[in-house]
C-alpha cells in the first residue's frame, strides 16, 4: 500500500516543485492539462483469488512420488527402531512416531503423524477426457458419471436376473424359495461412504434412488446370484457383546478363584473383589451391606446381577466405594459386580446380561444449574 | 467403521438442545431386565428386534428395575408419580404400607366371611392394584379445540400411556386432597384402591363424569382433525 501510495505522492510533489520553479508561465501557453490523479489501489487486488481455484489438485506422478518416499521412509523408521522393515505395520509406525516426537498438544490432529499418502491426499478423479477434449466415459455429460454408470450396472443385473428367471420358468425349474441373502447384522453404506467410493458428490435423492434400486434387486427370487455385488454395498455391524473386556480370573494361595472389577456411576467409584467361596456375604467399606445400605432398593441393586445369572449364594463380595450418594454408590457397585461376573459366566450369558442393561455404564450426570 | 460407530457410543448432547433429552445417543436401545426370554415362537418382528439387539448398544438398567419377580413396572411407575422432591424412600414406604394394609383388610374379610364366599375374595394386593387401576382408566378423553374464537371440549381417543397416567394421577390427587386431616396417605390410598376395585369411590366417579361429558359433547367430535 505504501508503494502504491508513494507514486501518487511523488507525482504531486513533482508537480508542486515544478510549479515552484517555473513561476511565470504565460497562461495562454499553458496547455490545459487534465488533473492527473493517481488512483490508490491496494495490492490485495493483485493477489490471486485462492478460493476460486477449488481444492488443491495433485498430479498422479506427484502422488506416486509421495508413496515411494513413504515406503522408503517406513523402512528407515523400522531400521531406526531396530525392527524388521518387512513386517512394519501402520500401528508400529504410529507408535514409533509417538516415541520419537513426543507431543503434548491437546489437538490430536495437530500432532506429528506419518500415514500412507492415500489417507492424506484426497482421492481425485483422473482427467476424464483425451487430448482433443473428447470425454472417455459415455455418461460424462450427466455430471455424475460414476453414479449413473453404477445405476446402469444395477439395472443390468436386474435384467439379467429376470432373464435367468424366464429361462428357469421355460425349463419348469422355477422355485421362489431360493437361497436368500442374509442381511441381518449389516446396514447399507451411508451416503458419505458411497461418495467416497465413487469420488463424486451425490445428493440425498440420488442416494435414496440407489438404495431403492438395490432393494428391488434384493426383492427378486434369484438375487443370490449377485450376492458379492450386493454385499459390497453392505457394511457389517459388529456384534456388540464382543466389545466387553472380561477381567482375568485370578487364584488365591488357597486355590479360591476371584476376580476384581471397577464400576462408576455419577462420581461414585466402586471396586469389587468377587470370591468363589460359596457363602454369599457382602462386605462394603468394611461394613456388612445391611448396615451400609439400609434402603431395600440399594441392596436389591447389589443382588441384581447375581440373581440374573442365578449364582446368588456362590460368591463372597468385598467392595469399597466412595463418592456421590447412596443410590449412585449402589449403581457403581452393581456395575462392578456385573463386570467381575463376566469371568465366571459363559458367552451366551454375557450377551443376556448386556441386553438386560447390566454392563452399560450409566452416562447420566447432574445437569448444571441454569438461571 | 469403528470411527463412525464410536461417536454414537459416547455420552451425547444433541446439537439442538430440546427441553427433554437424554444423555444416551438415540442409537441406544432400551434394556429388558426380565430374566428369561419368552420361549414361545417369536413373530418375525420380534425376531428382527432380537437380531437388532445383538448389534446395537443397550442403555443401562434403571436403579429401580431388577430381574426378580417382586419387581412390578406398574407399581414402580406409581411410586415415581407419588414421589415428591425426589424422596423415593418415602414414596416406596407409603406404597409398601398401602399394599400391606390392603392385604390385611382383605384377609380380615376373608376370615370373617362364610366358606362359600371365600373363593371370591381377592387377597393378592398386586392384582387388586392392577384391577383397581384398570377400573379407573378413562376410555375417551376431552381436548380443548379453539374454533371461531370459542374453545370447545372435543371428545378424543386416548393412548394407553395417557390413560394409565390419568388413572394414577386421579388416584394420587384424590388421596392427597379429599381426606380427613389426620388420616395417613397409605390408609386413604388403600381405601380408594379397594373402592376402585369394586367400581365405587371418587376416582371411578370422576372417570364416569368424564365419559358423560364426552358423550354430551359428541356433537363436536368432528372438530378433531388428528
Amino acid at each position: 500500500m505504501a508503494a502504491s501510495g508513494c507514486r501518487g505522492v511523488r507525482s504531486i510533489l513533482w508537480k508542486n516543485r515544478s510549479c515552484g520553479k517555473n513561476v511565470c508561465v504565460p497562461r495562454s501557453k499553458m496547455v490545459p492539462q487534465l488533473p492527473v490523479r493517481q488512483i490508490y489501489v491496494s495490492s490485495s487486488l493483485w493477489k490471486k483469488n485462492l478460493a476460486a481455484a477449488g481444492p488443491q489438485k495433485f498430479t498422479q506422478e506427484f502422488i506416486d512420488k509421495q508413496v515411494e518416499e513413504f515406503e522408503v521412509g517406513k523402512r528407515h523408521l523400522a531400521n531406526m527402531m531396530e525392527e524388521d522393515p518387512e513386517t512394519f505395520t501402520q500401528e508400529d509406525i504410529d507408535r514409533s512416531i509417538a516415541y520419537l516426537f513426543p507431543s503434548g498438544l491437546f489437538e490430536k490432529r495437530a500432532r506429528p503423524f506419518m500415514k500412507h499418502p492415500e489417507e492424506i491426499f484426497p482421492k481425485q478423479t483422473a482427467i476424464q477426457w483425451d487430448a482433443k477434449g473428447r470425454p472417455f466415459h459415455f455418461l460424462f455429460y450427466t455430471g455424475k458419471q460414476s453414479y449413473y454408470s453404477l445405476l446402469h450396472d444395477v439395472y443390468e443385473k436386474i435384467l439379467a436376473i429376470e432373464r435367468h428367471q424366464d429361462k428357469m420358468r421355460n425349463k419348469g425349474l422355477f422355485t421362489s424359495d431360493t437361497k436368500q441373502i442374509l442381511l441381518t447384522g449389516s446396514r447399507w453404506l451411508l451416503k458419505e461412504e458411497i461418495e467416497e467410493n465413487l469420488v463424486e458428490n451425490i445428493s440425498d435423492q440420488d442416494y435414496m434412488r440407489l438404495i431403492q434400486l438395490m432393494e428391488k434387486l434384493l426383492s427378486m427370487p434369484y438375487c443370490s446370484l449377485e450376492k458379492e455385488f450386493i454385499l459390497k454395498f453392505r457394511k457389517q455391524l459388529e456384534v456388540q457383546s464382543s466389545k466387553y473386556e472380561i477381567p482375568a480370573l485370578q487364584y488365591d494361595p488357597q486355590g479360591v478363584a476371584f476376580s476384581v472389577a471397577d464400576g462408576r456411576r455419577k462420581t461414585a467409584k466402586a471396586s469389587i473383589t468377587l470370591r468363589d467361596s460359596g457363602s454369599g456375604n457382602i462386605t462394603i467399606n468394611g461394613r456388612n451391606y445391611l448396615h451400609y445400605f439400609p434402603v431395600l432398593q440399594n441392596r436389591v441393586q447389589l443382588m441384581f446381577p447375581l440373581l440374573f445369572v442365578g449364582m446368588m449364594g456362590r460368591f463372597d463380595i468385598e467392595g469399597s466405594v466412595e463418592g456421590s450418594g447412596h443410590s449412585a454408590q449402589a449403581g457403581a457397585l452393581r456395575l462392578a459386580i456385573s463386570r467381575a461376573l463376566l469371568s465366571f459366566v459363559s458367552e451366551g450369558e454375557v450377551e443376556k446380561m448386556r441386553q438386560a442393561g447390566l454392563l452399560t455404564a450409566d452416562p447420566r450426570i447432574r445437569e448444571r444449574k441454569k438461571p | 467403521m469403528a470411527a463412525s460407530v464410536r461417536h454414537l457410543l459416547k455420552p451425547w448432547t444433541p446439537s439442538l438442545c430440546f427441553a427433554r433429552w437424554s444423555r444416551y445417543n438415540p442409537y441406544y436401545l432400551d434394556p429388558d431386565p426380565s430374566k428369561d426370554a419368552p420361549d414361545s415362537e417369536l413373530s418375525p418382528e420380534q425376531k428382527e428386534l432380537q437380531e437388532l439387539k445383538t448389534v446395537r448398544p443397550i442403555k443401562a438398567a434403571l436403579s429401580s428395575d431388577t430381574s426378580s419377580t417382586f419387581n412390578d413396572p406398574l407399581i414402580s411407575k406409581f411410586i415415581n408419580m407419588m414421589m415428591q422432591d425426589g424422596n423415593k424412600i418415602l414414596a416406596r414406604g407409603i406404597m409398601t404400607q398401602t399394599l400391606e394394609t390392603i392385604k390385611r383388610k382383605q384377609v380380615e374379610i376373608y376370615h370373617r366371611s362364610p366358606a362359600a364366599k371365600r373363593l371370591e375374595i381377592e387377597c393378592n394386593p398386586y392384582t387388586i392394584f392392577q384391577k383397581a387401576l384398570e377400573n379407573c382408566k378413562p376410555i375417551i378423553g376431552l381436548a380443548s379445540v379453539q374454533k371461531g374464537g370459542k374453545s370447545y371440549q372435543v371428545p378424543v381417543p386416548l393412548t394407553d400411556n395417557r390413560r394409565r397416567f390419568l388413572a394414577m394421577k386421579w388416584l394420587i390427587t384424590e388421596c392427597r386432597d379429599n381426606k380427613h386431616r389426620r388420616t395417613h396417605m397409605y390408609e386413604k390410598l388403600s381405601q380408594e384402591l379397594l373402592a376402585a376395585f369394586a367400581n365405587e369411590g371418587n376416582v371411578v366417579k370422576r372417570k364416569h363424569d368424564l365419559h358423560k361429558m364426552a358423550e354430551a359433547n359428541r356433537a363436536y367430535a368432528h372438530y378433531r382433525w388428528w
